[in-house]
């Protein structure tokens, strides 16, 4: 194994994180709080240690999924462990716990907090919430891979390791300008929508920290009530640009270079939206009794699904009081999530696409036991390696579900609080239903609960495997030997 | 590879075919900074290379329209076609110019083809046409007209030629000193590189050769034979040929030395492969039978041949041919080893076979040079040919000066050059230069540049800025 690059990597990512931490201290300045010298603190310790963890070069920068998957777990836990220090140090969140959970929640875009009072964080810790869910939402590594010249095709394995999706390509063939497209897609859109919040009459700091969260498709919001205060315009904004950052990437890419057709002609995609229009429709049906008229039913509606299946989680309604379909129908989104290549969470549709694909392959093998039928997406054929990789995503995420479920149920708490819970953090959604519900928090829980939720952040924001991957034995013998080369 | 990065961008290169030749490409060019894109059919193929390099994977037939627009066709400079098949390389290239507005280069090996190569790339506007086989025949041609040399390339249309030979232990060279030669040999020749265990040096005049180096020189034709005579080694051809295989190179080959009357016998197993050949090759003689097998070989006069050809398809049975004949040939044989596939250069290199070919290489050194003048910006100069040395540590790249620029009409010892670099001579008028400190670069020569610097595209990157 690779220890060298290992290290390296995990160096400029704690830099890079200083750097950023920089930001939040910039608005300190700004609305003169003195909370934001512990950012600078943090920040400057922290480009130390980066500075001197990658201070020397490896010499061999060839490595493989394994150290791919590796080092991007590492990096996810050590980018949450140094991101909580300025809300542990400054006393916003003062349990050590509750503030790598806040982190973690931020990061893997999950929304889920343990605050009671968001409205009593001073203006730069909330937009260093916000921002956890931005840099979280693209990913770190392929941050990094975007600007620091890393030579070699080893690098498509750190972007494979972070990138959400069955199967990850790049743009264009230099790994290095994909990630620079990536995210000068994903700047532009948090831009357009900033802008389009500010017109429609938000105030600017709530607009930067809104569309920063739906970008990440994360779910902090300022106020206690999410997003049930502000103007129709503003939920529909943000329905939007909610429903917009769980569609792949890729059609974008498309759509700039002018091939609209094919852009459009993207299965997921198009599953995608069908998802959310059947999901609207019903929903709507189902709560008009409970509100003002059609539109109001409608607005929403869209605002909760758009809000789920792109895994942000914001909320305008408790849809915790809505009658048992709706509810039903929300919990099932959570699971499905966005599309692949997005920034959302969830399973992910074209996850569905294919497993369903390889259902209905299944039966009419039954029909015609000697039939030879090649699944495929977007006309393409599927490998096998992929459709088994799918399978074993599924197994492997229902594994994991039902541990983590069974190892919080000691808690004694109801069994919707507990399924939604891990539902929701696994699926980096955040509110869930009940006690965890929107107008809810997850500070009830004991640490060893929100050890549990953590992990499940985390792995599922990375996709299960390069978490488990720390789990494997042979990994830490390897690891072990090779320590005294470092 | 500091030079590799100098001119920022690198061109869009689409690669159809992911064998031998095409992943050889894919290293060399990826490694200059191209941005590249591979079309082959197979996913696995596609999946292994695309975790090697930083390239774009395509799974697909590379002529279908449909499939080059998805590699980006509509932008790309070049596309390469390095399929098994030369019908396909071919369409490729064709319905590539037709879509983008790029150069195509097609790899043609069939001789069917070959004689056809220039109605072929005039009529159908393509930038280049490889055959890897040919070439690859034609290197040996060479080397076993001068059975001596282990390798002899060469440069100005045919002018020049850099000749490597092995010193033995007990040669006059040994302990004399690159200066002496000059004044006690000859001046007409230039050493421009020596290896010695392992390492590669370009020799500065205090240099002292070794038995046992491994030196490359260059000169033109007569003076480098003429030096080679001096120092005491034989300048004759072989008088014939024993090749095991009947392949495409076989064929080549054969008819290569045939035409400078050596005399060829070739073995190959398949009879109807053995007739097609015998009526291509009237003044052969072609046996049909195993070459693989001892007593066969024997029989057909292994052990007295003046070389030795092994051309089986197979390098394993390539490398234990050659071997073998160097073991129980009693006329102390010139072997020629092809080498197509097989990776493990270091290995090999210690295996003492004396002249080893590869083809992909030959193939590769072709496209780079034309990737490399394509992307060179002034008009001043151009690559002409470039040749690999040791394994692609070292580089001898020859320019062609077409205009007056900084470094023209300046004596040598006053530009200000690259460390490690020498140039090896200046070819002016059709006659060979090699230059002392007092010459100038003209416009119209062609100069040969031989430098571990790998990636110059201009005549400008050998100065020292």
């Amino acid at each position: 194994m690779n220890g060298s690059i290992i290290r390296y990597i995990l160096g400029q990512v704690i830099r890079l994180e200083s750097i950023l931490m920089l930001m939040p201290g910039l608005v300190s300045l700004i609305y003169r709080e003195s909370d934001g010298y512990y950012f600078l603190v943090v920040a400057f310790c922290g480009f130390l240690l980066g500075s001197l963890i990658c201070r020397k070069k490896p010499q061999n920068t060839v490595f493989y999924l394994k150290e791919g998957c590796i080092v991007t777990a590492l990096s996810w836990i050590v980018m949450s462990c140094l991101g909580c220090l300025p809300f542990y140090l400054s006393g916003a969140i003062p349990h050590i716990f509750d503030a790598l959970f806040e982190t973690i929640s931020g990061f893997t875009t999950t929304g889920a907090t343990i605050l009671n009072d968001v409205e009593a964080l001073s203006h730069c810790m909330l937009f260093w919430r916000s921002l956890t869910h931005w840099i979280g939402g693209m990913g770190v590594l392929v941050f990094l891979l975007a600007i620091i010249p890393m030579s070699g095709g080893s690098n498509i394995n750190l972007m494979r390791a972070e990138s959400p999706g069955p199967s990850v390509g790049k743009l264009v063939p230099k790994i290095r300008t994909t990630a620079r497209m990536l995210y000068v897609i994903y700047f532009g859109l948090t831009l357009v929508e900033m802008i389009a919040l500010i017109v429609a009459g938000m105030p600017v700091f709530d607009a930067v920290n809104i569309a920063l969260a739906t970008a990440g498709t994360g779910g902090f919001g300022v106020l206690n009530s999410s997003l049930a205060d502000y103007s129709i315009a503003v939920q529909w904004i943000v329905t939007v640009f909610m429903i917009l950052f769980g569609v792949n990437f890729n059609a974008y890419y498309l759509l700039i270079f002018g091939q609209i057709k094919k852009a459009f002609s993207i299965e997921e995609v198009r599953v995608y939206f069908l998802i959310i229009l059947s999901s609207t429709i019903l929903i709507a049906i189902n709560i008009f009794d409970t509100t003002k008229g059609i539109f109001d039913a409608i607005t929403q509606s869209a605002f909760q699904v758009a809000s789920l299946i792109s895994s942000t989680g914001f909320s305008t309604v408790d849809f915790d009081t809505w009658p048992t379909i709706s509810k039903t129908i929300l919990v099932m989104l959570m699971f499905v999530g966005a599309c692949a290549g997005s920034t959302g969470g969830g399973i992910k549709v074209s996850r569905f696409l294919l497993v369903l694909k390889t259902v209905r392959k299944e039966l009419s093998s039954y029909i015609h036991p000697k039939s030879v039928k090649k699944i495929q997406i977007d006309d393409k054929p599927v490998e096998h390696e992929v459709i088994r990789s799918v399978n074993v995503y599924f197994i492997t995420f229902l594994v994991v579900f039902c541990l983590s479920l069974f190892l919080i149920s000691f808690e004694n708490h109801d069994l919707v609080t507990n399924f939604t819970a891990v539902a929701t953090t696994i699926n980096n959604m955040g509110p869930g239903l009940a006690m965890v519900g929107p107008s809810q928090n997850f500070s009830f829980f004991t640490d060893f609960s929100k050890l549990v939720l953590m992990f499940d952040m985390l792995a599922g924001r990375l996709e299960l495997f390069p978490m488990l991957m720390l789990f494997h034995p042979t990994l830490w013998k390897q690891a072990l030997h090779l320590d005294k080369k470092f | 590879m500091s030079h590799a990065n100098r001119s920022a961008k690198g061109l869009r290169i689409i690669i159809v075919g992911c064998g031998k030749v095409g992943s050889t490409l894919i290293e060399r060019l990826d490694k200059e900074g191209h941005e590249i894109t591979i079309i082959d059919q197979q996913p696995d193929k596609i999946a292994e290379i695309t975790n090697l390099y930083d390239i774009m994977g395509i799974v697909g037939n590379g002529a279908s329209y449909n499939v080059q627009k998805e590699a980006g066709i509509d932008d790309a400079d070049l596309i390469i076609a390095v399929t098994g098949s030369d019908e396909l390389n071919l369409l490729c290239c064709t319905i590539g110019r037709r879509a983008g507005q790029c150069a195509a280069i097609a790899r043609v090996r069939t001789p069917e083809y070959s004689n056809e190569i220039g109605y072929l790339r005039e009529k159908l506007g393509l930038a280049m046409i490889i055959n890897p086989e040919l070439e690859a025949a034609k290197e040996a041609a060479r080397v076993l007209s001068l059975p001596t040399a282990l390798e002899i390339s060469t440069f100005a249309h045919g002018q020049a030629e850099m000749i490597k030979i092995k010193i033995p232990e007990d040669n006059i060279l040994h302990n004399m000193s690159i200066a002496d030669l000059g004044r006690k040999i000859t001046n007409n020749i230039l050493i421009c590189a020596v290896e010695r265990d392992g390492e590669f040096t370009i020799p500065s005049g205090d240099f002292v050769i070794h038995g046992g180096d491994i030196i490359s020189f260059v000169g033109t034709r007569r003076q480098g034979r003429n030096f080679l005579k001096k120092i005491g080694f034989q300048t004759k051809q072989v008088r014939n040929t024993l090749i095991v295989g009947g392949g495409k190179a076989a064929y080549y080959l054969s008819d290569q030395l045939i035409k400078s009357g050596i005399n060829v016998k070739i073995i190959e197993t398949d009879r109807a492969r053995c007739e097609q050949l015998s009526i291509l090759l009237p003044d052969a003689v072609i046996i049909n039978g195993d070459g693989t097998n001892r007593d066969l070989l024997k029989e057909e006069g292994i052990e007295e041949t003046d070389s030795f050809v092994p051309l089986t398809g197979i390098d394993e049975e390539n490398i234990m041919l050659t071997l073998h004949a160097k073991q129980v040939s009693k006329a102390n044989a010139k072997v020629i080893t092809k080498i197509n596939r097989i990776n493990f250069t270091d290995v090999i290199n210690q295996l003492d076979l004396g002249s080893v070919i590869y083809p992909k290489y030959i193939a590769s050194e072709a496209i780079i040079a034309y990737v490399r003048a394509r992307q060179a910006a002034s008009e001043e100069s151009n690559i002409e040919t470039i040749f690999h040395l040791f394994n692609g540590r070292a580089e001898a790249i020859e320019f062609h000066i077409s205009e007056c620029s900084s470094i023209t009409n300046i004596p040598l010892k006053e530009l200000k050059l690259e460390k490690n670099l020498l140039i090896a001579f200046i070819a002016r008028k059709g006659s060979i230069l090699i230059p002392t400190g007092l010459d100038t670069l003209q416009p119209g020569d062609n100069v040969m540049v031989v430098t571990t610097h790998v990636g110059f595209r201009d005549i400008h990157d050998i100065l020292d800025e």
